[in-house]
């Protein structure tokens, strides 16, 4: 039976980093990315679960047992670092047995064997990790994590250098060990988009706290501030400082009276403006690129630039680079940004 | 664009160089006087001693002796590396504690202080009516002019290396494979077996090989403290010297030949070692370079 894991407001510090409050709930066969940008604590964090990093406050809980003084090798968590940290001198086969071996199981070839296949490493076996590519070894690494049994698995950016094709097959795969295995994933990646494609909550440090945590309709219906708005995907944040110094009736005093003592964020608004309500703005088209989903503009209106879609199969013609157009915001759109208070820790 | 208008492309034109001629002209030229250098003293030695002089001096039993020496007092001086030396190297890699810029300058200093001072400095530890000489005869380790006296200097000049390599290759292994070892159920001893000292031993091995190479051309400490070496714990034959204090005594006398002969032996039989080494690696026998090699 997977456990159920709680991070009850865990605070650790590491080379005068400081981290936490954090508090999160691991129910089995959940998934939670923790996203932030470089430097936000998101290594840190995962490093704490695992045990390399001291709990300095707080507790980590698996089914109500407190493990936060447990050594790494105790804690029966599967953390793939960055990098994946596969030993360079064991093939590939010699890596997924390892774990195996240490618990000295008698049917180390067998189970090893069976999860090789079971990620299509078969004919892999007998490789050394580094004449592999970045996902063949993205696989070796699961397989080698999954061979130890693990009751939750915390994975630092597993996208890392992966192509397009690769990262589908890897969410796949994180998608199948919820479902058939139930180990809950942690996963840590500083782009939403991959995030969004796995997880079912989410947690978004900077600076070593928490911003903003909840599931992905929370996050995008309210994000707190500008930092999290641009990381749940807004296309258009705007602080209130970019917003003073509007005339009457101009696109920036629109904005700033509708904005939260943060700023305002919304999605880019879709071109040509459609029936209903919404006020008209113009703008001068600085970059038109295209996507499978149409263009995606860009222009600038008010001294604002503002992120458009021009939605459709590929349109034949872009909009000319200079040209004024029209565009509509739906003011249910905007989502207005303030400090809340995150309600976070568990257990309290 | 349409392809394949014209049927199959014109082939490509040979290229002969993968870098630019000059440049690999630079290369060949600039490590090319180096290698020079060293071979011409060697090819000198050969010339002075034809091949059945070299084979006469393998049949001199003083030379046999001396050979039998140098070697066995290097290799307990190598063991000795083995020991206290990776594991210094591991400390030093590792842990923090306050000092360590002095410890780390200490293990340097026997690579930089003149080997004389080194031997005089041990020769006042030891001699007859100090603590030390009665300390080492009590231990049964007597080193004034002892076999054992020969191993303390080697150990001395050599042991360094191999702490320096060991360190360095420790602090090599990355850090996160570790971390995943560790988390994958390695406790912190079976992580250090199956981990970091295979990924480290190839750069330990290479600070064995350049401890082993020190200690056998080791001359100066030796003129001080061992210059001849009396029967006594594992060396039972008549008085000898190492391989280094040999020639050196050869030239003193005159005896170029013999000198130049002995002198080839020895560097026949260090040359064929490093060959095996090398060989071995590359071969990918040896246990640590697995993982570099193909397939």
């Amino acid at each position: 039976m997977t456990p159920t894991w709680v991070v009850d407001r865990v605070e650790s510090d590491l080379d005068g980093f400081h981290l936490g409050p954090v508090g999160l709930t691991i129910p089995p066969a959940s998934a939670v990315a923790v996203l932030g940008a470089s430097g936000a604590g998101k290594t840190t964090l995962l490093r704490t679960l695992a045990g390399f990093v001291p709990v300095r406050r707080g507790r980590i809980l698996r089914d109500g047992q407190d493990i936060s003084s447990w050594l790494p090798e105790e804690r029966n968590l599967g953390y793939v670092p960055q990098g994946l940290g596969l030993l360079p001198h064991r093939t590939v086969e010699g890596n997924v047995r390892y774990p195996l071996e240490l618990r000295g199981a008698a049917d180390t070839g067998a189970r090893a064997r069976e999860l090789l296949d079971r990620f299509g490493l078969g004919r892999l076996a007998r490789r050394y990790p580094t004449r592999l590519s970045g996902g063949e070894q993205q696989r070796v690494a699961i397989a080698r994590a999954l061979a130890a049994s693990p009751e939750l698995i915390v994975w630092d950016e597993p996208w890392q250098g992966l192509d397009v094709l690769a990262r589908h097959d890897l969410g796949v795969v994180l998608e199948q060990l919820r479902e058939t295995e139930r180990v809950p994933v942690v996963v840590v990646t500083h782009d939403p988009g991959l995030a969004f494609s796995v997880a079912d909550t989410f947690l978004v440090l900077s600076e070593g706290r928490v911003r903003e945590q909840g599931d992905a309709a929370s996050l995008l219906r309210a994000p707190s501030d500008p930092f999290a708005a641009r990381f749940v995907g807004f296309e258009n944040v705007f602080p209130p400082a970019e917003l003073i110094g509007g005339t009457r009736g101009s696109l920036r005093t629109w904005l700033l009276e509708r904005a939260g003592p943060e700023g305002i964020a919304f999605a880019a608004p879709s071109l040509p403006v459609g029936p209903g309500p919404g006020a008209t703005w113009s703008g001068r088209v600085r970059a038109a690129r295209p996507s499978p989903h149409g263009f995606a503009i860009e222009l600038v209106s008010d001294d604002l630039t503002v992120h458009l879609r021009l939605p459709g199969p590929i349109v034949e013609r872009a909009p000319a680079l200079g040209t004024t157009i029209g565009f509509a915001i739906d003011p249910t759109s905007l989502h207005p940004l303030g400090r809340r208070v995150v309600a976070s820790p568990e257990g309290s | 664009m349409s392809e394949g208008a014209g049927g199959a492309p014109p082939p490509a034109p040979a290229r002969r160089w993968r870098t630019g001629p000059l440049w690999l002209a630079l290369q060949i030229a600039l490590s090319g006087s180096l290698l020079l250098l060293f071979v011409i003293p060697i090819v000198a030695l050969f010339t002075y001693a034809p091949f059945h002089d070299i084979v006469s001096a393998y049949g001199d039993p003083a030379v046999r002796e001396a050979l039998w020496l140098t070697f066995f007092a290097s290799g307990i001086a190598v063991l000795t590396a083995v020991v206290f030396g990776i594991p210094l190297g591991y400390v030093l890699a590792r842990r923090k504690f306050p000092g360590r810029a002095v410890v780390e300058s200490l293990v340097a200093l026997p690579v930089v202080v003149p080997h004389l001072m080194v031997g005089l400095g041990l020769f006042f530890l030891v001699i007859p009516g100090t603590p030390g000489y009665r300390f080492t005869q009590a231990i049964g380790f007597p080193v004034y002019d002892t076999i054992w006296g020969v191993v303390l200097v080697m150990v001395f000049v050599s042991a360094p290396y191999t702490v320096l390599a060991s360190e360095l290759s420790f602090r090599a292994v990355d850090g996160r494979v570790l971390e995943a070892a560790r988390s994958l159920g390695a406790g912190s001893a079976t992580a250090f077996l199956t981990v970091t000292f295979p990924l480290a031993l190839r750069g330990i091995v290479a600070g064995l090989l350049l401890s082993w190479a020190r200690a056998v051309s080791e001359i100066g400490g030796l003129l001080i403290l061992a210059y001849a070496v009396y029967p006594g714990g594992p060396y039972t034959g008549p008085v000898t010297s190492t391989i280094s204090v040999l020639i050196y005594n050869l030239f003193q006398n005159g005896n170029l030949t013999e000198a130049a002969a002995v002198s080839s032996l020895f560097l026949l039989f260090a040359f064929a070692l490093f060959l095996i080494v090398r060989l071995g690696e590359r071969s990918g026998w040896v246990p640590w370079r697995r993982g570099e090699l193909a397939p």
